[in-house]
């Protein structure tokens, strides 16, 4: 899966205007602080977000009925036959995946398909292994519950003992109705893979993740998204990521060659934190969410698709696709995705059969919880979550006894569950690290801790939560409830601080803490937060930045000019660090200096207005007064409001000897 | 070897030519009698042509996931004992084609000589009930080991990362070295034999 801890990267410093005074040019630069105001501005844009749901077999619930009926009416002594039998349960449940094209080895469509398989059939439904569904029964449904029930097994059992009897042509019920192809109709757009993966035939399983790189050219609210991930027998499930960032980019050696890698960390910019699962599973069909809680895909931002594939014996070519379908209406409903961790706690013991790790987190707020997903790697045995009410009376969110990464999954409820503030999530999860474990990956045990690799082990529990309470009482104001009120904030900075709690050494806890102090107008506390981030990644170019940045909001210069640095050291094409280390060298006074990041970030984002207006400004400060009149026109070109370019040319103007 | 067994394998054919992990077939498909098909258009018994060697069959259907996904391991192992044992891979499926046959063999890059066995004689003699499985045959044509090639799956869903005991290459070398059988049989995970008519 893929580590979502999200670093919000709050573009702070951008939203700094260098400004001139009225007088000469020469070193008047007044750096106004509007942090707050447009940072509340920026996600005053509603974020949102949509789907992607595995669903499937509704009629799985029928089939089920179907065959209570049948043991109800008719006793058990009369004859198990297929046509009557054993054919609506495989037809609704099993050829979801059993057909041509789908997850499933080999069809399971007519009597001889499964009579071919009836053994095994036995053999995989008594041990639950078939249908794929990991959670036991808990105290809340999930949406399309792929669980036979013990009716349906003994059925299987009963038919096969008898001899695998068809029974009579006219029991035979019709197969449903597959769609082929795009399953809610063409998509508005189709992402195609740049390249294809070649899947070895042999060996383990292998992490790939595809990038598609700036789907839309402007805004766009995404009410739904199908992945389709190219050939389902050998991908396991697939995890589709927004990234706000270019991070993913970067790990690419070729744009479109994609890149290696089990679990992947995405940078996001502003306090957007994601709220939605685009999750892909063998059977999945797309579900969109109410329109309420579309996605925003901004232009510019790319898409990352992270697979788990199994080989199959044979060479592969995997070569995914994503379709996506928008929708007019922005979302009005803002779903946060939240984290639960005991990483810290992961340092198992060779040969240790039980070893427990445990967390808790109360909720600071009203809640509904839409959607859990539970993720381990190799070695974990039993995970449980539970919600421990304030009446203290304790309900299993969800319990997975035997835990089996390949067919890891988001679950979805059937009803949202309603969890008051005060309400406490526990998790707890066990691990194996012995040898009766046969996914151990290592042979002999050895001590595992914490990681991204599969060898290493990971204790994570993902909550879709939407807050209920608070500036919820403004449904339609959708734009005032992302303020500093905004309940997501609230969760966001409890959870931080839970993290820290537990792990003074969490980084993205630390990060993530800093930019909410940042956007709050809490500079200082937010300096001292990502100067503890910086401590743990000391030239980490986004860490190295928010630093800088706070610095400079400080009025602690030097500093500020430090960091800044040492992000364009780490990260050359990163057009905000040239931006930032541009104002706090003019802040500096040091305009040659300045002119020449402005021109970086130019360069690196041609069409943003304060670049320009900022180079133009700095090379005004500089005396280079017919190059910064060119740069401040190209400012108000871009952006005809934008006053620091409008008030700079009109002095240009103004004093220009005529 | 006896004849006996040269009576199990009297018609029968398949040419192979192994051109790139390729093989061409022609394949008498339903003919009436033959229980065991196999070699380049005469008869063949895996035994007589082993020349002394081990024989080796692995029993596989083309839909049978776990029995592909050892696709790999088979051509090593047939590789790594080419020396001392003869493989020999076997179709136990009537309902399979020679061409889904053929064309398995091309896209597993299974590059192995290939025979039917629709009376499930060989079945039989190497007593193993599921695919994949393997059956070792002495230079006296006795069988010495029949089951999984490897612990890698212990169960349906629940493969390890890689195999911990090796029974096949085990059975192998003890049975190319002329020592006794000392492997008893030890089940194999896949597709049920007795599935099929
Ligand atoms: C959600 C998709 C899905 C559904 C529903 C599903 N299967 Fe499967 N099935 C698979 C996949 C994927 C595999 C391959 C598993 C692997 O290779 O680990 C598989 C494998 C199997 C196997 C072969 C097991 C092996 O390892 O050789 C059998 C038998 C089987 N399924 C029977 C069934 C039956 C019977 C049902 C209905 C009761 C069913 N399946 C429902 C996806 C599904």
């Amino acid at each position: 899966m893929i580590c979502w801890r999200m670093m919000r990267h709050v573009k702070m410093p951008r939203v700094m205007i260098f400004s001139m005074r009225k007088q000469k040019y020469v070193g008047a630069i007044a750096a106004v602080l509007a942090v707050l105001s447009v940072i509340a501005a920026s996600h005053a844009e509603p974020y949102r977000a949509q789907h992607a749901f595995a669903a499937a077999q509704n009629a799985a619930a029928a089939a089920s009925g179907t065959a209570r009926q049948v043991t109800a009416r008719e006793g058990t002594d009369r004859e198990v036959t297929f046509n009557r039998d054993i054919a609506p349960i495989v037809f609704h449940i099993c050829a979801n995946c059993h057909r041509p094209g789908e997850a499933g080895p080999f069809s399971l469509l007519t009597y001889d398909d499964v009579k071919a398989h009836a053994r095994q059939i036995v053999s995989v439904t008594s041990r639950r292994f078939m249908p794929p569904w990991l959670p036991d029964r808990g105290d809340f449904a999930f949406a399309d519950e792929l669980r036979l029930s013990d009716e349906q097994i003994a059925l299987f059992r009963t038919w096969y003992e008898a001899g695998t009897p068809q029974g009579a042509a006219k029991d035979l019920p019709a197969l449903p109705k597959f769609t082929e192809g795009w399953q809610m109709g063409k998509p508005d757009v189709i992402l195609r893979a740049t390249k294809p993966f070649t899947l070895p035939s042999g060996g383990t399983d292998q992490y790939w993740n595809f990038v598609f790189r700036a789907p839309v050219a402007e805004t766009r609210w995404v009410r739904a998204v199908e992945i389709r991930p190219g050939n389902k027998r050998l991908v396991h499930h697939a995890n589709l990521l927004v990234d706000r960032s270019d991070s993913a980019r970067h790990e690419e050696a070729q744009p479109g060659d994609g890149f290696a890698g089990m679990e992947l960390q995405i940078e996001s910019e502003n306090f957007d934190p994601d709220g939605h699962f685009l999750f892909w599973k063998p059977g999945t069909l797309p579900r969109p969410e109410p329109n309420s809680m579309a996605l925003r895909l901004d232009a510019g931002d790319d898409l990352v698709l992270n697979t788990h594939l199994q080989p199959s014996g044979k060479p592969e070519q995997i070569q995914p696709s994503v379709g996506l379908y928008f929708t007019p209406q922005p979302a009005t409903e803002f779903p946060v995705l939240l984290q639960l961790e005991c990483d810290k706690q992961l340092d198992i013991p060779a040969g240790e059969k039980h070893f427990v790790v445990s967390d808790e987190f109360t909720l600071p707020v009203d809640v509904e919880l839409l959607a859990i997903y539970p993720h381990a790697h190799y070695l974990g045995k039993d995970l449980l979550a539970l919600a421990r009410l304030p009446s203290g009376e304790e309900k299993t969110l969800i319990h997975i006894a035997h835990w089996d990464l390949n067919w890891q999954a988001v679950y979805r409820y059937a009803q949202p569950v309603k969890l008051a503030s005060g309400t406490t999530i526990v998790m707890r999860y066990i691990y194996d690290n012995s040898q009766d474990n046969s996914a151990n990956p290592n042979d002999p045990p050895k001590r595992v801790v914490a990681g991204n690799r599969a060898s290493d082990e990971m204790a994570h529990l993902w909550l879709q939560v939407l807050p209920t309470n608070e500036a919820g009482a403004n449904p339609a104001g959708a734009a005032e409830r992302v303020g500093v009120a905004d309940p997501r904030i609230k969760l966001e900075e409890a959870l931080a601080r839970h993290h820290i709690e537990n792990n003074a050494d969490d980084f993205e806890a630390h990060y993530n803490l800093g930019a909410m102090l940042q956007m709050r107008g809490e500079t200082r506390d937010a300096a001292a937060q990502f100067a503890e981030a910086q401590r743990l990644r000391p030239g980490d170019a986004t860490v190295e930045n928010a630093l800088g940045g706070a610095l400079l909001a400080m009025g602690q210069l030097s500093a500020a000019i430090e960091h800044l640095s040492a992000a364009v050291k780490a990260r050359p094409d990163y057009f905000d660090v040239h931006y930032n280390l541009g104002l706090a060298l003019a802040r500096h006074e040091d305009f040659s200096a300045a002119v020449e990041e402005f021109r970086a970030a130019v360069r690196l984002s041609p069409k943003d207005a304060n670049a320009e207006a900022n180079l133009g400004s700095a090379l005004a400060a500089a005396g280079a007064l017919a190059e910064a009149k060119t740069h401040l026109e190209r400012a108000l070109t871009l952006n005809p409001q934008n006053t620091l370019a409008r008030e700079n040319l009109d002095q240009i103007l103004q004093d220009a000897p005529h | 070897m006896s004849m006996e067994y040269r009576k199990i394998f009297r018609c029968f054919l398949v040419c192979c030519a192994i051109l790139f992990g390729a093989m061409l077939w022609c394949l008498p498909e339903n003919a009436a009698a033959p229980s065991v098909v196999a070699g380049s258009g005469v008869a063949q018994d895996p035994w007589a042509s082993a020349a002394g060697k081990v024989v080796v069959l692995i029993f596989v259907r083309t839909d049978c996931p776990i029995a592909n996904r050892y696709a790999p391991e088979i051509m090593r192992l047939s590789a790594k004992h080419a020396s001392d044992a003869a493989f020999w891979m076997v179709y136990p499926d009537k309902r399979e084609s020679s061409e889904e046959i053929r064309k398995h063999e091309v896209v597993y890059h299974l590059a192995l000589p290939v025979l039917r066995d629709p009376q499930r004689e060989l079945m039989k003699r190497a007593q193993v009930s599921v695919t994949p499985e393997a059956a070792v045959f002495d230079a006296k044509g006795r069988l010495v080991y029949h089951g999984r090639i490897d612990n890698w799956f212990e169960d349906f869903g629940r493969a390890r990362p890689a195999p911990t005991t090796h029974e096949l290459a085990d059975a192998i070398a003890a049975a190319a070295s002329g020592h006794p059988a000392t492997l008893p049989s030890v089940a194999a995970v896949g597709c049920y034999l007795s599935d099929l008519q």
